[in-house]
């Protein structure tokens, strides 16, 4: 039961000029499940182990509650972590695993006894308390692994990308798991992950990294339909989001014969600070329909067309400027195109996003 | 002695693949080279098993029948007389007991320093970490010869010599070079996120030294220790360098009392009680190998395959 704060902390890497994590703002409330994302070398692990005492943190400070943990070794901040290779102790049998930091803090063998086998029946590990490491499946280490981290009761879970191991069904399935435990147990979880899925359907809120830059923390739904900058709109949503440069006029952005409408505000916004004339929209690809050639659609020539069972993605490329940019849109399986037809696509009207095309910023 | 057998053992294969890739090689020419292989594998261990062989069957013989029978025939009658001869009489009991205490003590020091050393320099980077690693592993490079002079004096100075304490120091010291060497390289290649998933269980550095990275360093440990009791129990021109004196001969190691049967005895020795010695010697190492020899192997490859 915490709050973690971090205050502008910062992680310069010995060697490097460009921090690693750079004045990190963040305030993770208490029972909260926050997910870092990001591509890789973001610094979202690096954040993590700032948090966990495995880095030293260079500026800036780091408080669980309103302890300052800054620089308190590991052991002294009360956290327990879940690591992507789960580093279990391949000497110890499972118990011993789990029994490991309550023995160091001389919690009593009835205690230890109890607090193991609850959370052994919690994850479905009493078969296999006896066994070394090296005799269990990967999902079973990873258990293992969080149950490591159960037995303490610490106030704060850490979760290194503890999933990235598993494969795909698995993964999904133990998604689920960890959510409805982090509800149950109501510990404040930070969860790094590069994978987006994951952090759209665990996080209570999520935290968007780019290049040790915080860009943008918000819940899931907030994020994928106000994206603060292009970065975090092309980054969240699979197939990611048709994103383009075009020239902006009173009455819109234009998409070679095609005017997606902008307000008069938004035009204005668009050409201030050096615009250029240009303006950066995105849509996503649910967020438009396929339209006869006399409704003013964008003539998109199709290249691929991918049948998810449910629905399809559709593949393709347009004339913008002279240049063939490539635009993908979900479509509904009956209507699904051939290779080579020319569809015309049409944003939905209000579903698009506008940036401004030099700073990415949401206009 | 027998791990020499080691390198011409993988010799053999790897030559023999190599041929097989040859365009036009045949699964004779494999055949062959493999046959060849095991023939230099066969001429080795008889080099090696006959002299152990012609020490074992000498120590049950009488002088006669050592200087006048065939080197490999049987002796005329199998009694432990010889054995019992050079236990009580040329005190091969005592110096086996002093071997054993100097032994078990110095390789009991030598794994806990070199095992503490080497993984604080293969883990903590600290200013200074690499030259004092650089200037352990020198010590391999430095003959024993050039530093019995420099190393008399030093024990002497130290009011050690004649002790057990300054030769079992003088062990350690021998014996870390190698043994920091191996065990630093091992200590590498353990999981770093084990180690600071101890760390955020709540070890101390301490704590986590003995209690994880110990048991998981176990093969290369084994492997290096039953190196060092080896060694150790194979020294020789150390003790007759450090134990001289007073008394000296009542602290003597096996190696010197044997060395002693030896050279004392002249035209009157009992050449049956040296083997019978020289064989009560070897023992315990056969011993060693032939129930650690799994651990050994393991060590030697550990690292290698993941």
């Amino acid at each position: 039961m915490a709050t973690v704060t971090y205050s502008k902390a910062t992680r310069i890497y010995p060697g490097t000029e460009r921090p690693a994590v750079d004045h990190l703002d963040l305030e993770i409330g208490d029972g909260e499940f926050l997910v870092l994302v990001g591509p890789s070398g973001c610094g979202k692990s690096t954040s993590l182990r700032m948090l966990a005492g495995l880095e030293d943190v260079d500026d800036g400070s780091i408080h669980i509650d309103d302890r300052d943990v800054t620089h308190l070794p590991p052991k002294s901040r009360d956290i327990a972590m879940v690591f992507q290779n789960y580093a279990l102790y391949p000497h110890m049998t499972v118990y011993e695993n789990m029994a490991f930091a309550l023995k160091l803090r001389k919690t009593s063998k009835a205690d230890i006894d109890k607090r193991v086998k609850e959370a052994a029946a919690l994850l479905q590990l009493e078969d296999y308390l006896n066994r070394k490491p090296k005799a269990l499946s990967g999902g079973q280490r990873q258990r293992v692994a969080m149950g490591r981290a159960i037995v303490r009761k610490p106030q704060v879970f850490l979760m290194d990308e503890p999933l990235s191991n598993l494969d795909a069904k698995l993964r999904v399935q133990t998604r689920t798991q960890i959510a409805a435990l982090q509800a149950n147990l109501g510990i404040t979880t930070v969860y790094v992950t590069h994978d987006q899925v994951e952090a759209m359907t665990m996080g209570h809120r999520v935290a968007v990294m780019l290049d040790g830059v915080l860009q943008q923390v918000d819940t899931p739904r907030a994020l994928y339909d106000q994206p603060s900058n292009v970065f975090v709109a092309g980054f969240m949503g699979s197939p990611a989001m048709n994103i383009k440069t075009v020239p902006v006029t009173e009455g819109g952005a234009l998409f070679a014969d095609m005017t997606v409408p902008l307000s008069r505000e938004q035009v204005a916004a668009a050409q201030a600070d050096g615009g250029d004339g240009k303006v950066t929209v995105g849509f996503r690809p649910e967020d438009c329909d396929m339209v006869s050639p006399t409704e003013g659609g964008m003539p998109v020539v199709v290249e691929l067309v991918e049948d998810l069972g449910s629905d399809a993605n559709v593949y393709g490329h347009a004339a913008l400027n002279g240049t063939n940019e490539r635009f993908v849109v979900r479509t509904d399986r009956r209507h699904m195109p051939n290779m080579g037809d020319t569809i015309f696509v049409k944003p939905r009207p209000d579903r698009h996003h506008v940036f401004h095309a030099v700073t990415g910023n949401r206009i | 002695m027998t791990t020499e057998i080691a390198p011409s053992a993988p010799a053999a294969p790897v030559a023999a693949s190599k041929k097989a890739r040859v365009p036009g090689g045949t699964a004779r020419d494999v055949r062959l080279l493999s046959g060849l292989g095991h023939l230099a594998l066969l001429v080795w261990a008889i080099v090696v098993i006959a002299p152990l062989l012609w020490i074992v069957l000498g120590s049950f013989k009488t002088n006669t029948e050592i200087f006048l029978g065939g080197a490999f025939s049987l002796p005329a009658s199998i009694s432990p007389d010889t054995y019992i001869q050079a236990w009580n009489e040329a005190n091969v009991g005592r110096y086996f007991l002093n071997s054993l205490l100097v032994v078990s003590l110095s390789t009991t020091g030598t794994m806990l320093f070199g095992a503490m050393a080497a993984y604080v320099l293969a883990r903590y980077s600290f200013p200074g970490n690499r030259a004092i690693y650089y200037m352990f592993v020198s010590g391999l490079a430095f003959p024993v010869f050039l530093a019995l002079v420099p190393l008399f004096l030093v024990v002497n100075n130290l009011g050690l010599l004649n002790t057990y304490t300054g030769l079992i120091l003088v062990y350690i010291a021998y014996s870390l070079p190698f043994t920091v060497f191996f065990l630093a390289a091992f200590f590498k290649t353990l999981p770093q996120s084990v180690a600071e998933a101890a760390m955020l269980d709540g070890a101390s550095h301490t704590r986590l030294f003995f209690r994880i990275m110990m048991p998981m360093a176990r093969p290369a440990l084994v492997s290096i220790t039953i190196f060092n009791i080896i060694g150790q129990w194979n020294q020789y021109l150390l003790p007759v360098a450090l134990m001289q004196g007073e008394n000296a001969d009542q602290k003597w190691v096996l190696t010197q009392g044997i060395a002693n049967i030896n050279t004392s005895a002249g035209y009157q020795a009992e050449w049956g009680a040296l083997f019978a010695a020289v064989t009560l010697s070897v023992l315990p190492m056969i011993v060693v190998y032939a129930f650690f020899q799994r651990q050994i192997q393991q060590g030697l490859t550990a690292g290698a395959v993941k």
